[in-house]
């Protein structure tokens, strides 16, 4: 497989990559290298990777697996997740500019487990089908609901908490 | 569309029995409408989970310039060379010897110089041994003459 076909495939899932890695290491550049990593694993062995029916959900995987991977050689190093780095990014401080609640929307999601911040990640942001989802995270379709579920009511929950405190 | 029907998709929503489609249903009314004060922490979910769909990874993409099998070569090709380098290296410089070794070294060759001496010298000895034995058998070769001459004697006297 030459570069460019390889390209044509992997780069259109890029951003997706990047959001959900984003998501779970929280850092802006860690993400950013966690997709170059990725892509690095994938450019590797990509000659195995026209077995693979669904490239996107494989790619998924990978960053889901990688990410995991960092995040448990953090905890045993003792590092704490820098989350200094939130205004970062350009593009979604101007959409969301002068609007909080959308912010904490982001902000909250951090603080749920890691499985249940993927799949409402990959579910109401990126609008995955379920049975993509379960591929992509090896869960099953059930278990990705209840997670989904727990991860939805834990938002508004907390949203509700935020409004009523604003406004009383 | 009526608020009995998006408050009936917002409670399977939270459930996790929404589809694709009902859940883009969602997003586009609290993305447009005004709504009642009890569904406004709604619109700020809504919002946030598009929003956060903008954004966008600012890096580029680095991946080797050179495809696999190619680099395979220059790879072989490197390796080999540095090889070469090395053993040629190791036999013109012979590097790494240690002090004792050296040492060893001359006293080997020293020993050596004195051998060849000592093999010389004993050359210059044999050569004596050659003239002593010639002039040996010259005395033998008297003895059996003189014998014989015994013998012609003994023989006349009886």
């Amino acid at each position: 497989m030459e570069q460019k076909e390889f390209l044509d495939i992997i780069l259109p899932v890029k951003d997706k990559l990047f959001r959900l890695a984003r998501r779970l290491l929280v850092s802006t550049d860690e993400a950013e290298d966690a997709v170059q990593e990725v892509f690095l694993k994938l450019w590797k062995g990509k000659d195995n990777m026209e077995k693979y029916k669904n490239p996107e959900a494989f790619a998924m995987t990978m960053t889901k697996n990688y990410c995991l991977d960092r995040l448990k050689s953090k905890q045993a190093s003792n590092l704490k997740i820098v989350h200094n780095n939130f205004h970062h990014t350009d593009n979604i401080e101007r959409t969301i500019e002068g609007n909080e609640g959308v912010e904490m929307v982001l902000k909250l999601m951090e603080t749920l487990p890691e499985k249940q911040r993927m799949i409402m990640q990959l579910r109401d942001v990126e609008q995955f089908e379920y049975a993509e989802i379960s591929e992509m995270l090896e869960i099953n379709e059930t278990a990705i609901r209840v997670g989904l579920s727990r991860a939805r009511k834990t938002i508004r929950e907390q949203l509700i908490k935020q409004y009523n405190y604003g406004i009383s | 569309m009526e608020l009995a029907n998006i408050e009936s998709l917002l409670e399977d929503y939270f459930e996790g029995n929404t589809t694709l489609e009902q859940e883009a249903i969602l997003r586009t009314y609290f993305a447009n409408e005004e709504v009642a004060d009890h569904l406004a922490p709604y619109k700020n979910l809504f919002a946030g989970l598009s929003a956060a769909k903008q954004e966008v990874s600012q890096r580029e993409l680095k991946l080797p310039e050179t495809t696999g099998s190619t680099r395979g070569v220059w790879y072989s090709i490197a390796a080999s060379a540095a090889i070469v380098i090395f053993v040629a290296g190791f036999m013109f410089s012979n590097p790494g010897i240690s002090q004792g070794e050296k040492d060893a070294l001359m006293a080997l060759n020293k020993t050596k110089e004195t051998m060849l001496l000592f093999s010389d010298n004993l050359n210059k000895g044999t050569e004596p041994m050659f003239l002593l034995s010639e002039n040996f058998t010259k005395g033998t070769d008297a003895l059996v003459a003189i014998n014989e001459i015994k013998l012609t004697a003994d023989k006349l006297l009886k």
